[in-house]
């Protein structure tokens, strides 16, 4: 009975662990910037910015080699007074669109941000469409 | 009237299917990233020379003859099964061959290069992965046809193999 619990214990403690701890990032002390402002600029950036290694993983995720050479890249920019939009088009512009975890709104993105809304729009003047014959 | 439009969305939905199995069917492989700067100039950079005691200036490499550049380091294992085909280029289309030596020991590089030969013209050292950067790339070895006016054309990534060095090679006979 008592390894029973002991094992029901351990089981719950660590799901708690791991709850509590999901959120564990691969960047390392090293990196870390002192200025707290700067390094929050820098998380914000390297979560929006795709490992192309591991490709479903932000840059802020994962722990390949380029992965940490980009974080390191983005701190030294930020430290020389670049801004966002310009960090991101640095990379935009040697990996392409690819690298931003979120697409930009463009011409070749167009249907991709708003195919949904029009199916939508179609959809609902459909019911209503229907629903105004039914009656 | 109304009935036939009540058709379409079952047509659109069709459509996309169609779409999502010819995607499918087709030859391709989803990793595999577009370079974006296929079309643009050679990156402007310089940095040491691993067989030149002068600096690698990117200005005096690129333009006025087609060239290769080859990323490659001695750790990495598809670069050694690749590096047959690079000898071949230097040898049987005697073009100018640049190779980038991405994260790797000088000391082991020059080595290795002894050991299988040297195709490169010149080698850069790429010691924190900088240049690689500014190449865009992200899992050597890459590999990078640059036209004689200093133009990216093509880019491979992943080791050349036999397909791939066909394709190459007719890429050179037509472009300039």
């Amino acid at each position: 009975m008592i390894n029973k619990n002991l094992i029901i214990i351990i089981t719950c403690s660590l799901f708690l662990f791991s709850f509590f701890f999901n959120n564990l990032f691969a960047i390392e002390p090293g990196e870390i910037l002192k200025d707290t402002r700067q390094e929050e600029r820098a998380r914000k950036i390297s979560k929006n910015i795709r490992c192309m290694v591991c490709q479903n993983q932000s840059i802020d995720d994962s722990n390949s080699t380029l992965a940490k050479d980009l974080r390191i890249l983005i701190r030294n920019q930020i430290i020389d007074g670049k801004k966002d939009k310009e960090i991101y088009k640095f990379l935009a512009d040697r990996y392409g669109d690819f690298i931003l975890l979120k697409p930009p709104i463009q011409l070749n993105t167009f249907a991709l941000w708003f195919l949904p809304v029009i199916f939508f729009s179609i959809g609902i003047f459909i019911i209503i469409l229907h629903n105004k014959k039914s009656k | 009237m109304k009935k036939q439009f009540f058709k379409l969305p079952a047509i659109i939905f069709l459509f996309i299917l169609l779409v999502f199995f010819y995607l499918l069917l087709i030859d391709r492989n989803p990793s595999e990233i577009p370079s974006a700067l296929l079309n643009k100039n050679v990156p402007e950079f310089e940095a040491d020379s691993l067989i030149k005691d002068e600096k690698f200036i990117s200005s005096k490499e690129f333009g006025g003859e087609i060239v290769l550049v080859n990323f490659f380091a001695t750790w990495c294992k598809p670069c050694r099964d690749e590096h047959e085909y690079i000898k071949l280029f230097s040898k049987e289309k005697k073009i100018k061959i640049i190779g980038i030596n991405y994260k790797d020991n000088p000391k082991k590089a020059k080595q290795w290069l002894k050991d299988l030969g040297n195709p490169y013209s010149n080698i850069v050292i790429d010691k924190k992965g900088e240049t690689a950067i500014n190449w865009g790339v992200y899992g050597i070895p890459e590999t990078f046809l640059i036209n004689s006016k200093g133009v990216i054309k093509y880019k491979h990534v992943g080791p050349i193999t036999r397909t791939v060095y066909k394709k190459i090679n007719s890429l050179i006979n037509n472009i300039n």
